[in-house]
Order: structure tokens, then C-alpha cells, then sequence
């Protein structure tokens, strides 16, 4: 694609180069015809990048057109920009150029810009070699473009761990329609009536919607007083579901278990000794919290323990079950 | 409290072990006594029971165990008398332990569970053993049981439980059949529950999920058509999340239509919470709900479990990807020829990706069926204690998502280990599809910082590893539990 007009020895390279006059192109006479990236044209590629946006934005087809360099295929700028992306770009290309004052002045601003690798340009700067400042503006960009990256994983992370937990509810909210439909409660037998009464008793936000016993209007308004709750999740606000339940853990302070039982009542469970046919006693508590869960405990305590088996006093039950912890 | 005389303690009264420095010698004693008089140290050479005792993390217990216990045993010598037996329980008494149990009165937990670790591992050598060991195993199995509850106590005791159940099962089945699936039929509601809680409760679920829905979007970015061919569609649960993900994907064509093709077995949906067709349905109407084109298709096994490449529908110029999840929660340990099957007949079809997630196994040793009796009980003695970790307080919970999935794992990899021996291939799926000829892909940056980030909602016990450039591994504290791995048949870049 490339034809080299004259042989000519403008640099001190082994292999001859060649110029091809009106793009001011370098390119080398090998048998496969590569394009040099000299400072000049790095530069004019880093101009362009910059105004169309940065790296990510900057797609070849613009690049091109803003450089208006004849010569330069797409190819070039694709593999080119590729490599700019990632900072990689090969030192011998500006090694043996010596660095002009206007990449030096780019490379400044870069410095002023970011503050962050200050140390590192400082570092750099002071070694007062050129390779090692186009080094230090690579791994900025890098930083940078990675910190961008995480950012974005963290966002679409949300996003699908929503979407995970309502297609949860979904299964769930089948599985009691078809429960509620199917079975009733007579057909539940000790071991296997650990489910329903779970889901009654749990303030898991999702196994809310198991909703065997319970309105949908109810479940909707404890859905949202417990989203309220949620004051202490470091991102967004609209992360729901799924992630309310398994932020259980955040706190590692020793206080954990305690923050929890905060937002949902698990806490209150204490240790499983109770008798296994006595299923709704899983979520019994124990007295063995803090001061501040006694008015939860005590409020729990009205509610009669006796193995659930009717709709009636389940509902009952986790009305007031759940009134103290929203209170 | 009124509360704590409802609940009681009745787990104490049933059992004849307690606190006491007298009645762990007994139990010690006994454990001592079921290789006839031996000593202890026949069989387990050097056990430093100071060292062990002052332990408190259960990991580091069986670790030391597992590593003092390399060299084992002399040959078993078979029971000739069951009186004999009983006799050498109360008569013997090695004076050592008597000791160490003195000094052990404030761990006793630990000297517990690792009293019912070498109860667990003289099972596994005696059922290792010639023939007329089996009634040496089934005697250790009966004194396990009287000590254990799969509901009751620590974890130990109730991994102890699963434990002895399976190798019992194991034992009935004899060496040549297949285990029955025994295991109760679970209720629904009760599997529905613990499958709730154990994605609360552990990111094991999630991580494979997302980590091969990563891999995929990053695959098909630029296609128009996908089409997932899903081993074990279960409830459908992993696809939500990748619909989200292609709905609002910014590059690359909007909204491209995908496919699921569900592999769905020729018997009658056991243990599933709901049949293929019902998750069929809940998957349409959840892309309905947010625009994502959508369709659903069914392609059954055959009767062997065997995947016919043929029976499959392909559509031109769709990207195909071959999904296969066998970790937690998947329930039933499939068939390794079925598996074998859908792998390669998915090689025959040249698909953009394989997405791989099963369970990360050591290296089988040389320790044959003991030795990978052994990993077993470290590796599910792990996800014991992850879950404690997370949910200190919630043993009730926790038991139930024991009893219906790692319960039944257990049982089926016992069986498997115990039944297999040279047979089944010591390697894992990975290292299968690497030997077969698929290429590894790597693991992007963005998916393993989704997976650390995804750890990062869950106790802080977890990490995430990039063994290879293609898997990423889920652990536990030192120990690895879950790999997803990514691979593809074709040349071409993706």
C-alpha cells in the first residue's frame, strides 16, 4: 500500500526508512512496509484523540479525519489507538527520536492534570529521561481508564444483581400461587413446613413475596419501609433487592451481627436449639442480645409460639412480628 | 426469659457426650478400641494433641489432620467377634489421651470434631479395605451416628452426620450399583427456601452465574442473534441477569435476540422446582418484561442421558454458546458420560464459547479413596464454615439449605469417589475440555473485577483467584471451592 518514493537516510536506523513527501509518513523499506509512529504524528494523534473525547470515545474513522493525514489507513489508527488504549505503545519509536518541545508541553499539562501520579511524574521528570515521561502518561491513562472500567463493572453489577432478585420473586411469587393453589396447610408435615413458616417470619426483602399467608398490599408497604432502612449501602440508591440481602455481612466491626438485626430480624434467631417440630421457633430469640433488641424481643414474645399450622395465626403473627423492627 | 425455658437444650440430654473431661476419655476410648486393642497411633502415627488443642478454627484442624495423617495405616485386621469389640471399649484406655483430654477440657469442641474426623477417616480405610472390613465400617458408622445429628450441634457434627449417612449409603449400595437418589423427595417450598438462602448467603451461586454471563456478553458483543444451549436450566435464575445485560448494552447491535435451548432429561423432573417447560414460560415472560426478544427451546436427553448434537435447532449466523453449571445448587451429580456427551457433541458444533462451572477439586492424590475421602470432607467442611461465618446465628437456616443441597452433594460424592476409584477420570471438566482440544479464553478485567466486587457484598472469608488466564476461582479462606472457566473451539479471535 505503502510505496517508498526515494531511499532516503533521514534517521540514524539500521533499516533505511523512507519519507513519503506530502504526508511527511515514515515508513521503513522492510519487506513488509510498516508505518514509523514518529513523535510528530503521535502527537498529531494525540491531538486528535483529545478533541474527539479521549481514547475510549475516538474511534479510527474520526481520527482519521481529524488528522488529515494522507496515508494513514484505518488500519494504522485502529492498531494504533489499540495500543494507546492500553498504554502499551513500543519505546523504540521514541527512543531514538529525540522528544519534541510539544510533547513535553502534552506531557506537562498531563502532569498538572493529575494529580494522582504527581509522585510518579515527579519521579519521572526528575530521571529526565523522555521514554520514562511518555511511560508515566501511559500508565496514567491506564489508571485512569481502568478506574473508569471498575466504575462501569460496578454499575452493571447492580443492575444484574437486580435483575437476579426480581426474577427471584417471580419464582417465588409462582411457587405460592401454586402453593396456596395445591397443598393448603393441612398437607405440610413437621419437617417440610419449614418453608412457609420461614417465609412468614424471615424479613428476607425477596422471601417477603413468599407471601403464603399474608395481603400483597401489606408486603408492598413492608417492602418499602425496609428499602428505607438500607441507609448504609455505599452505592447507589436505586440497588435493590438482591443486594439488600446479602449485605448482611459489610460491617466486620464486631458489632456485625448486631447491625444487622438492624435491618432484618434475623439476628434474633440464636442458635438452633430448639426443637426441630417446633419450626416456627427457628426465628425464636434467645435473650441474649443487647439492650437496645429488647423491644423488638419483647414484641416478638407476644406472639404465641405454638407450631404454626393455621393461615390465621400466621398472619396474625407476622403482623405483629414485624411491627417492632419498623417501628 | 419465658423464651429460653421453651427452647431448652435438648440436644444435650440426648446425647452421652458432654463437657466433661470423663466422658470425651470414654468416647476417645472408644474411638481407640474399634481397631481391636490397637493403639491410636497405629493409625494415625503422630498426633500432637497439645499443638491441636489450643485451635480454634476448625479449618486449620482438619489441615493439620489431613497432613499428620498422610502415612497411614497397618493393614486392618478383620473383627472376628463383635464382643471382643465391646469388651476392648471399656476396658481400654490409652493413658495418653487421658491426658490430652485434661489438657483439652476448654477445646473440647475441637478435640470433638476431631474425634469424629478419625471416626470419619477409619470408616473411609476400613471401607477401603478388604471385603471383611465392611463390618469393621459399619460399626464405626453406628457409634458415628450416636454422636451425631445432621440438625444439632456444630458444624462439624453435622457434616459428621452427612458424612456417616453417605458412606452407610455408600456401604448398602455395594461396590458395583449406582446409589439410590434416597434422598427424600424435598418439598418444594423447603427447596425453594434454601435455594433463597443460599444465595444470601454465599455468593457460590452468583459467581458462576455472572462470571459466565460476563463471558458471553463479551462474546457475542457485536451479534445479532444468541443462542445459549443450557446443561441444567434448573429455574432459569442465570439468564435474568444476562437479559439485563444485552438490553442495556451500549455497543454493538441493540437488543439482539436470544435463544435458550434448554437440555431437559427424558424422566420425570426430579427435584426441580418446576419442570423445564414452567421455567420455559418464566423466562418469556421475564424477557417480555424488559424488551429483550426472546426464545425458548427444549432438547431432550436420551434415555442414557447421552446429548445428541443433532437434536439440536441452529439458526444461521446466531453465535452459539454452550453453558454448563454443575456447582451448587445444580442438584443431581450428572452422569459423567452425560456431561462428557454434551461437551463434545458441543465441539462438534463449533460454538463461540463454553461456559464451565463445577466445583474445584485438589488434584486426586495418591491416597486413593481415602485420600479423596478426605478432600471431600475438607472441601464441604469449608462451605460449612463459609456459611457459618456469614451466619453465625443461624443454624436453623442454615441447616436447611444442608439438608437440601449440600446433603445430598455429599451423599453423591461419596458414592462417586467410593464407586469410581480408577474409572472415573481424576481430572476436572476443565482440565477435560483443555485435553480435548478447546481453547482457553481469558478472563477480562472487567469480569474479574465484577467477581471481586461481587465478593466484596459477602463476608470478607472469600476471594477470587485468576488461576489461569481462562479461570477464575472462587474460595474460601485458603481453600478453593468453585472454578468458572471459559473456552471455544474456533480459531478465529473473538
Amino acid at each position: 500500500m505503502f510505496h517508498p518514493k526515494k531511499p532516503s537516510s533521514m534517521t540514524s536506523h539500521e533499516r533505511p526508512m523512507c519519507v513519503q513527501g506530502d504526508s511527511g509518513l515514515v515508513l521503513t523499506t522492510d519487506p513488509k512496509p510498516r508505518l514509523r509512529w514518529t513523535v510528530e504524528l503521535h502527537e498529531r494523534f494525540v491531538d486528535a484523540v483529545t478533541q474527539l473525547g479521549g481514547p475510549d470515545k475516538a474511534t479510527p474513522k474520526t481520527i482519521m479525519r481529524v488528522m488529515g493525514v494522507k496515508g494513514l489507513t484505518l488500519y494504522h489508527l485502529k492498531s494504533h489507538l489499540q495500543k494507546f488504549r492500553l498504554g502499551k505503545q513500543p519505546h523504540k519509536d521514541f527512543n531514538d527520536h529525540s522528544m519534541k518541545d510539544g510533547m513535553r508541553a502534552s506531557s506537562l499539562d498531563l502532569q498538572r492534570n493529575n494529580a494522582s501520579s504527581s509522585g510518579m511524574m515527579g519521579r519521572s521528570m526528575n530521571d529526565g529521561n523522555n521514554a520514562h515521561i511518555t511511560d508515566a502518561i501511559r500508565m496514567q491513562m491506564e489508571v485512569n481508564r481502568r478506574l473508569h472500567e471498575q466504575l462501569e463493572v460496578q454499575r452493571h453489577l447492580q443492575l444484574r444483581i437486580e435483575a437476579h432478585g426480581k426474577y427471584m420473586q417471580t419464582i417465588l411469587e409462582k411457587a405460592c400461587q401454586t402453593v396456596l393453589a395445591g397443598d393448603g396447610s393441612g398437607s405440610y408435615n413437621k419437617s417440610t413446613a419449614t418453608a412457609p413458616d420461614f417465609a412468614q417470619t424471615l424479613s428476607f426483602p425477596s422471601l417477603q413475596d413468599l407471601n403464603i399467608y399474608g395481603s400483597s398490599e401489606h408486603l408492598e408497604s413492608l417492602h418499602h419501609q425496609s428499602m428505607e432502612r438500607e441507609s448504609f449501602i455505599p452505592v447507589s440508591d436505586n440497588f435493590l433487592g438482591k443486594k439488600r440481602s446479602v449485605q448482611y455481612t459489610t460491617p466486620s466491626s464486631g458489632k456485625s451481627p448486631l447491625i444487622w438485626a438492624d435491618d432484618l430480624r434475623l439476628q434474633e434467631l440464636g442458635p438452633a436449639d430448639d426443637q426441630i417440630d417446633s419450626v416456627s421457633d427457628i426465628y425464636e430469640t434467645k435473650p441474649m442480645l443487647s439492650g437496645d433488641h429488647e423491644k423488638k424481643y419483647e414484641a416478638k414474645m407476644d406472639r404465641p409460639s405454638p407450631p404454626r399450622r393455621a393461615a390465621a395465626i400466621s398472619a396474625g403473627g407476622m403482623q405483629q412480628g414485624r411491627s417492632s423492627p419498623f417501628g | 426469659m419465658a423464651m429460653v425455658m421453651d427452647l431448652g437444650f435438648p440436644s444435650f440430654e440426648s446425647f452421652d457426650y458432654t463437657t466433661t473431661t470423663t466422658t470425651t476419655t470414654t468416647t476417645t476410648t472408644t474411638t481407640s478400641s474399634t481397631d481391636e486393642g490397637c493403639n491410636w497411633s497405629d493409625w494415625s502415627p503422630v498426633v500432637d494433641w497439645n499443638e491441636i488443642s489450643g485451635d480454634q478454627d476448625f479449618q486449620n484442624l482438619i489441615d493439620s489432620m489431613i497432613d499428620e495423617n498422610v502415612v497411614i495405616h497397618q493393614s486392618i485386621r478383620p473383627i472376628d467377634d463383635d464382643d471382643q469389640i465391646h469388651e476392648a471399649e471399656y476396658n481400654n484406655s490409652s493413658p495418653e489421651y487421658n491426658m490430652a483430654m485434661q489438657d483439652e477440657a476448654g477445646s473440647a469442641e475441637d478435640s470433638k470434631g476431631l474425634r469424629l474426623i478419625h471416626l470419619l477417616m477409619a470408616t473411609a480405610e476400613a471401607m477401603a479395605g478388604r471385603d471383611e472390613c465392611r463390618g469393621l465400617a459399619r460399626v464405626i458408622l453406628v457409634r458415628l451416628k450416636e454422636l451425631v445429628s445432621p440438625t444439632y450441634g456444630t458444624n462439624m457434627e453435622r457434616l459428621a452426620a452427612y458424612f456417616g449417612d453417605a458412606l452407610q449409603a455408600s456401604l448398602d449400595a455395594g461396590a458395583g450399583g449406582r446409589l439410590a437418589p434416597g434422598a427424600a423427595e424435598h418439598h418444594r417450598a423447603d427447596v425453594l427456601a434454601a435455594f433463597q438462602l443460599l444465595q444470601d448467603m454465599s455468593p457460590y451461586v452468583k459467581f458462576g452465574h455472572f462470571t459466565a454471563n460476563q463471558a458471553i456478553l463479551e462474546a457475542v458483543a457485536n451479534d445479532r442473534r444468541v443462542h445459549i444451549v443450557d446443561y441444567d436450566i434448573m429455574e432459569g435464575i442465570q439468564w435474568a441477569s444476562l437479559m439485563q445485560a444485552l438490553v442495556s448494552r451500549k455497543d454493538g447491535p441493540p437488543a439482539p435476540h436470544l435463544r435458550i435451548t434448554a437440555v431437559s432429561r427424558s424422566g420425570t423432573g426430579r427435584r426441580s422446582f418446576g419442570t423445564v417447560q414452567e421455567t420455559g414460560r418464566r423466562l418469556t415472560a421475564f424477557a417480555a418484561s424488559i424488551g429483550q426478544p426472546f426464545s425458548f427451546h427444549q432438547c431432550r436427553l436420551d434415555a442414557d442421558e447421552t446429548f445428541r448434537p443433532t437434536s439440536l435447532k441452529l439458526v444461521r449466523g446466531e453465535a452459539l454458546v454452550f453453558n454448563c453449571m454443575l456447582h451448587l445448587p445444580h442438584f443431581s451429580h450428572r452422569a459423567p458420560d452425560s456431561i462428557a456427551s454434551f461437551l463434545s457433541g458441543a465441539g462438534t458444533l463449533n460454538p463461540r464459547l463454553i461456559t464451565l462451572v463445577e466445583e474445584e477439586m485438589a488434584p486426586p492424590s495418591e491416597g486413593g479413596f481415602v485420600g479423596r475421602f478426605m478432600d471431600l470432607l475438607h472441601h464441604f467442611s469449608t462451605v460449612y464454615d463459609s456459611l457459618e461465618a456469614g451466619f453465625p446465628m443461624q443454624s436453623r437456616a442454615r441447616a436447611l439449605v444442608e439438608r437440601v443441597f449440600l446433603g445430598p452433594r455429599i451423599m453423591e460424592s461419596v458414592g462417586r469417589i467410593y464407586r469410581g476409584r480408577e474409572t472415573e477420570e481424576g481430572c476436572s471438566w476443565g482440565q477435560w475440555l483443555g485435553a480435548v482440544g478447546f481453547r482457553p479464553v481469558s478472563i477480562s478485567f472487567a469480569n474479574h473485577c465484577q467477581a471481586k466486587l461481587l465478593l466484596g457484598l459477602y463476608n470478607d472469608g472469600y476471594r477470587v483467584e485468576e488461576l489461569t488466564t481462562n479461570k477464575l476461582v472462587l474460595g474460601w479462606k485458603s481453600r478453593r471451592l468453585l472454578s468458572a472457566s471459559i473456552w471455544t473451539s474456533q480459531d478465529c479471535d473473538l
